[in-house]
């Protein structure tokens, strides 16, 4: 779902890969992110509120310490900002009108089969605020701080019937900011750009209370952090996502920005990080996306191609296969209006023979259509 | 049971061959007698779905667009700061539920001309958040996707939405603006947009917009009424284990002096405040479909009457009288159910009329409310039909088996033989119930959900008085006759009084039938006429102020926005102002239901300021620990301290302990109000907005310019003199009576077609005598004029009987239903005059309708 925040204008001219200065201010007079931006935490892990944008993203797979049970999870908060120009209706403390909250959670529960989910939004205030001093969000059924110790933090995530989950993350390493001179680039628009912050492995140790029982859990997960201004291109119609931590210790970042008229956009792009945190990164030209499979939701029916082959050609070792295949089929996150669903889950992560080589968490947008209505 | 199938042809075959032929012969009559029942079961229906609509609507105002809430977290002034909201907040991340915000207040729209146009609910929401909630996702409502950012959605700091309706009544556009009073200050509404809703329109005077929106236009910053718990999944509301569950989810959470309660129970506290206005209404319905059974009972007879003779030749010829008796009680229930049926027709045009008067009655006494369309439901269809069945087999039972206890050879022979009613002649039974009713009045009062009381002793006394009496009435008649027998000195006159002094059970019928209306409706004069001598009385006393200042526009206790402190502030400042008599009143949580916590200078309140004292200051101590206070007398009645004592309020700090030392007489509200000093009232409450305030001036200032010039200074706010202050009140008392007025006029109505048809019924019945008398030469002058003369003298016997009971009535109604419904003691308050003019009325009424119904006799006979 972070990818739906990809706001991306593309122009056919324009020549990607190549450096293109970023204005200091969006159409709407959001701040854009700056290049050779060196980031200070823990503030930066707090809000930025000039900016238009911004997203907080967790999603793992974890493992029951006492049982065989596997879950997969997912916890997302968005910022929106307000109107930059004025304040529009009266200040409120409790009503603030500086800045929207989207927050959608998800659990795979990989052994019952099921996928419980749910979205709320909300407005800066008693239901919703995010420090800009520091990790510390409180959104809807989302609590996010950072911890005493050196660089953890926790996410507490409440699910539908009293349930919950709750995650202290520990880096397995350093954080990752993608992209050139700190810039994340999305499209050919000079203001499509972002401070694109990772941790893309980190250990996961916690509680999960579900079905009236606690339930010590562990495993790993992803976090990202992304500051944008960007407005969606109005030739996109959505885009696949997929972050996969490999069982060598390295990790996998690719998503592909679909056009409407069926081909990837140029800016589409894979990540590698090797296991000291070092990247590599290649673009369209350079991998195909090919779906081995599709599941139809029966509540949607809409069709999702959750089994995929990731062929991508890396610049030092070589033509690299990765196959994707979902540890659930329905993980279909419809939200309140079932209009703008999309599928986001857990995932295995195969190789050419079809070996099992690490997970992945995948995110397909855009196969119900709306997206831009939702979004701009 | 071979017989069964020929006894229902033979039933069939006499009521196709006698009744239905009577029927087309007698068409006038017959459908006179649908109209009755129709016009009863009408009364009762209507007043059930005009009563239904002016208060369904009292509820939660914003139901229409969040949906129906589940529980409600609220504090007991019913106002909740905005501080408490962040100790909430871990709540409202559950995603078990939706967790809404809501500020509501009155304004009033001005017109062009700066007049009061329109009272109109602002109900302020958490706009954003309506996303979320399950109702509005199912698109119930819709609010457009036509901008680009969410901020603008929003809107600017003073715009609101409307319905299409309202913006049609108001004659605005999107874009356009209102003038509007709100807390004593006139400002401008922006329309942002107009929602447009299928189905179910939004109530007609709700304007929505975002809570610091309405926190600005109705200066209540910081403040909200209430938190409303909406279930995330609408399937689990009828869920009672879940719901249970949650409850005690919510409550293991909740800030201290904040309550939580399912919704419900809201609705039963804002009901329980109508609960005595409609159950008045009710009753009075019932007692309307009363005299159209009486009506009804008359009307079948005159049916049997007429079919008398064939039912004799048909008991000579073998039909056995069980044939008869169905066929009978077949045509009774063929009435009732096409007059029910009709009734229902009636009963919604009742309703439509009438509407409008009831919610005008609401807001005026209650809280501001909007009518929801008149809505017919199947329940109203099964009661109207039921009750009108019932009445209609109850009232044809009797004749039905009078006419078979009709020994064929006398009829055959003297044609007229009836022996009518005997239970009528005997006064037994009459005098047993009126001993029965001043039994019933010893049973207390039943306490209603909400904290109210409903004399159901008094009720049943009444009722059972007016059948008493009505019973009675015919001996009354039996007995005025005879007294004016020795006056009547010519033939006519003679053979009225005759006639009535003979007393036949038609007769009796009749005055019964007129008594219940004439008791009903001279017992109601008394209670509204006792009503205005009190709050005359009330103010000549209490209201000693030369100027009276409150909100503009709001009426309502249920309403209040109070005025902004400010401005009250600005206002008492004022040079000619010798003394500024300011009263704080909040809503306050007892044990059940709300009542009034009342802010107010106890200094001047218990010396200076004049009352009208139930008890004065000083009767009771305050007991130790307890706040002193000032009660009113529907207070102290219903938390029982009208001989002293303490009882417990909750309030925003929590329970606060009170005790009386004076009882004072209050006609403004029926839940109770007590008075505590403003400071302690602001300490408890929390807040600091008054309601109203009474201006003394210095001796020497034209009170009028003063009214003049603070009126030009404060637009907002209702600065009235004395006199004017009087004519509000009396308005909004004669609004409140306006139900009660319309159903005695019913009630009348259908007494006098009920008396034209027992009319028409007993000259029927009197056929082969008028015929003697038209051979010995009887005019028809003086044909008519004694028929005259018998219809006035049942009038004068219904005037006099009926206003016996009615002053009876009047007594019961002033002195124990008010008293143990409201808590008030009125001023018991006879209008001779009007008993006087009522009288002369019905006899000349009476007159005319002998007259009327002998020349329509006299018209088919010839």
């Amino acid at each position: 779902m972070k990818l739906l925040l990809f706001l991306v204008v593309l122009t056919s001219n324009i020549v990607w890969g190549k450096w293109i200065e970023p204005p200091a201010r969006s159409a709407k007079g959001y701040l854009i992110p700056t290049p050779d931006y060196q980031p200070v935490f823990p503030m930066d892990h707090g809000s930025h509120p000039e900016h238009g944008i911004e997203w907080w993203y967790w999603v793992g797979h974890l493992n029951a310490v006492d049982s065989e049970e596997i879950f997969g999870f997912q916890s997302t908060i968005f910022r929106l900002a307000g109107d930059p120009e004025k304040s529009g209706v009266t200040q409120s403390e409790p009503f603030g009108n500086q800045n929207l909250f989207l927050v959608h959670t998800a659990l795979s529960d990989l052994e019952e089969g099921k996928y419980i989910h749910h979205e709320r939004v909300m407005r800066e205030g008693w239901q919703a605020r995010s420090s800009e001093k520091t990790l510390s969000l409180k959104v809807g059924g989302v609590k996010v701080n950072l911890l005493e110790e050196e660089d953890g933090h926790k996410v507490v995530t409440r699910y539908p019937d009293g349930e919950k989950l709750e995650l202290t993350f520990k880096p397995a390493k350093p954080l990752v900011s993608f992209g050139d001179r700190g810039l994340s680039r999305k499209g050919g628009d000079p203001a499509s750009v972002s401070w694109y912050w990772s941790y893309t492995r980190l250990q996961a140790k916690g509680t999960l209370f579900r079905n009236g029982e606690e339930t010590a859990v562990e495993g790993i997960a992803w976090m990202d952090h992304e500051i944008s201004s960007s407005q969606l291109g109005e030739d996109l119609e959505g885009w696949d996502w997929t972050c996969m931590q490999l069982d060598d210790g390295s990790e996998l970042k690719a998503y592909r920005l679909r056009k409407k008229d069926g081909g990837s956009d140029p800016w589409s792009a894979v990540y590698w990080i090797d296991q000291e945190g070092n990247t590599e990164r290649v673009y369209a030209d350079s991998f195909t996306w090919k779906t081995l499979d599709t599941w139809t939701s029966p509540k949607t029916e809409l069709q999702y191609p959750n089994s995929l082959e990731v062929s991508v050609k890396h610049p030092t070792n070589g033509q690299q296969v990765y196959r994707l295949r979902p540890l659930l089929d329905a993980q279909e996150f419809t939200g309140n209006r079932s209009d703008n669903a999309y599928w986001e889950g857990a995932c295995e992560v195969l190789d050419s023979k079809d070996k099992r080589i690490g997970s992945a968490y995948l995110e397909l947008a855009g196969y119900g259509g709306g997206l831009n209505a939702r979004l701009n | 049971m071979s017989i069964l199938p020929h006894s229902i042809r033979l039933v069939l075959l006499i009521l196709v061959r006698t009744t239905l032929r009577h029927w087309k012969q007698k068409l006038g009559s017959y459908l006179l007698l649908l109209a009755i029942v129709a016009v009863g079961v009408g009364a009762f229906n209507g007043i059930r779905q005009a009563s239904r609509s002016a208060s369904a609507n009292f509820g939660l105002f914003n139901q229409a667009v969040s949906g129906q809430s589940d529980f409600l977290i609220e504090s007991p002034t019913q106002r909740l700061s905005t501080d408490v909201l962040p100790r909430l907040s871990n709540l409202a991340g559950d995603p078990d539920w939706h967790m809404v915000p809501v500020i509501e207040g009155s304004v009033t729209a001005l017109d062009s001309e700066n007049q009061p146009a329109q009272q109109l609910r602002l109900v302020g929401l958490d706009l954003m958040s309506l996303a979320n909630l399950p109702d509005l996702v199912e698109n119930k409502i819709d609010f457009g996707e036509d901008e680009s950012s969410w901020y603008d959605w929003l809107g600017s700091e003073n715009q609101v939405w409307i319905g299409q309706d309202t913006a049609d009544k108001l004659g605005v556009e999107e874009g356009g603006e209102i003038t509007i009073l709100a807390s004593g200050r006139r400002q401008q509404m922006g329309i942002r947009k107009i929602l447009k809703q299928d189905g179910s329109p939004l109530p007609d005077d709700l304007v929505i917009a975002d809570i610091p929106t309405v926190q600005s236009l109705l200066s209540r910053p910081r403040e909200i009424n209430r938190v409303e718990v909406i279930l995330n999944r609408p399937d689990l509301r009828q869920d009672s284990g879940y719901l249970k569950e949650v409850e005690k989810r919510l409550i293991r959470e909740l800030p201290e002096n904040i309550s939580l309660s399912p919704t419900e129970n809201r609705a039963v506290d804002r009901a329980a405040m109508t609960a005595a206005f409609r159950l008045n209404l009710t009753i009075l319905s019932l007692i309307a479909i009363l005299v159209g059974a009486y009506l009804i009972l008359q009307a079948l007879d005159a049916a049997v009457v007429r079919k008398r003779t064939e039912f004799a030749t048909l008991i000579s010829l073998g039909v056995s009288r069980q044939v008869l008796f169905i066929t009978s009680l077949l045509e009774s229930i063929i009435i009732g159910l096409i007059g029910s049926v009709a009734g229902i027709g009636v009963g919604w045009f009742f309703a439509y009329f009438s509407a409008q008067m009831l919610a005008d009655t609401v807001n005026a006494l209650y809280f501001a409310t909007s009518l929801d369309a008149i809505s017919l439901t199947w329940m109203d269809c099964v009661f109207g039909v039921g009750l009108g069945l019932f009445f209609t087999l109850v009232a044809g039972w009797l004749p039905a088996r009078d006419a078979m206890q009709t020994p064929p050879a006398q009829v055959l022979s003297k044609g007229d033989w009836s022996p009518g009613f005997t239970w009528l002649q005997k006064p037994k039974v009459g005098l047993g119930l009126l001993l029965f009713g001043g039994v019933c009045l010893l049973f207390p009062p039943l306490p209603l959900e909400g904290g109210g009381k409903m004399p159901v002793g008094g009720f049943f006394s009444a009722g059972v008085w007016i059948l008493g009496s009505a019973l009675l009435a015919g001996h009354v008649l039996v007995m005025l006759a005879r007294w004016f027998r020795p006056v009547c000195t010519q033939p006519v006159s003679r053979l009225a009084c005759s006639r009535l002094q003979d007393g036949s059970s038609r007769h009796r019928l009749a005055v019964a039938g007129l008594v219940v209306a004439v008791g009903m409706v001279t017992g109601m004069f008394q209670m509204v006429d006792s009503f205005r001598y009190t709050i005359e009385e009330w103010f000549d006393i209490r209201f000693q102020a030369e100027l009276y200042i409150s909100e503009r526009g709001v009426t309502g206790a249920g309403t209040i926005n109070g005025i902004d402190p400010t401005i009250m502030n600005e206002l008492v400042r004022d040079e000619t102002i010798a003394y500024a008599d300011v009263v704080y009143i909040s809503y306050a949580k007892p044990k059940e239901g709300i009542t009034l916590l009342s802010g107010v200078d106890m200094k001047a309140w218990t010396t200076s300021i004049k009352q009208l004292w139930y008890k004065p200051p000083g009767s009771f101590i305050a007991e130790e620990g307890a706040e002193p206070a000032l009660i009113s007398e529907t207070f102290a009645r219903r938390f029982d301290l009208i001989n002293g004592g303490s009882t417990e309020l909750d309030t925003p700090s929590g329970r606060k302990k009170i005790s009386p030392i004076g009882i004072f007489s209050d006609y403004g509200n029926e839940f109770g109000t007590a008075a505590v000093d403003i400071k302690t009232w602001k300490a408890w409450t929390q807040s600091e907005r008054p309601i109203n305030v009474s201006l003394y001036l210095k001796e020497g200032t034209d009170v009028n310019q003063i009214r003049d010039r603070l009126r030009l200074s404060f637009p907002g706010l209702d600065v009235r003199n004395g006199k004017e202050l009087r004519d509000v009140a009396l308005g909004i008392f004669e609004q409140t009576f306006k139900a009660t007025s319309a159903l005695n006029i019913i009630g009348l109505v259908v007494a006098f077609a009920g008396l034209l048809l027992g009319l028409f019924s007993i000259f029927d019945e009197s056929s082969r005598t008028w015929l003697t008398l038209r051979h010995l030469g009887f005019s028809n002058r003086q044909f008519l004029i004694s028929a005259g003369i018998e219809g006035a003298g049942i009038g004068l016997t219904a005037w006099f009987s009926g206003s016996i009971i009615g002053l009876v009535l009047g007594w019961l109604l002033v002195k124990v239903i008010n008293v143990q419904s409201f808590g008030w003691t009125l001023l018991w308050h006879v209008p001779y005059i009007d008993f006087f003019i009522f009288g002369i009325l019905l006899v000349l009424t009476g007159f005319l309708s002998g007259c009327l119904a002998s020349t329509y006799w006299n018209f088919k006979r010839t």
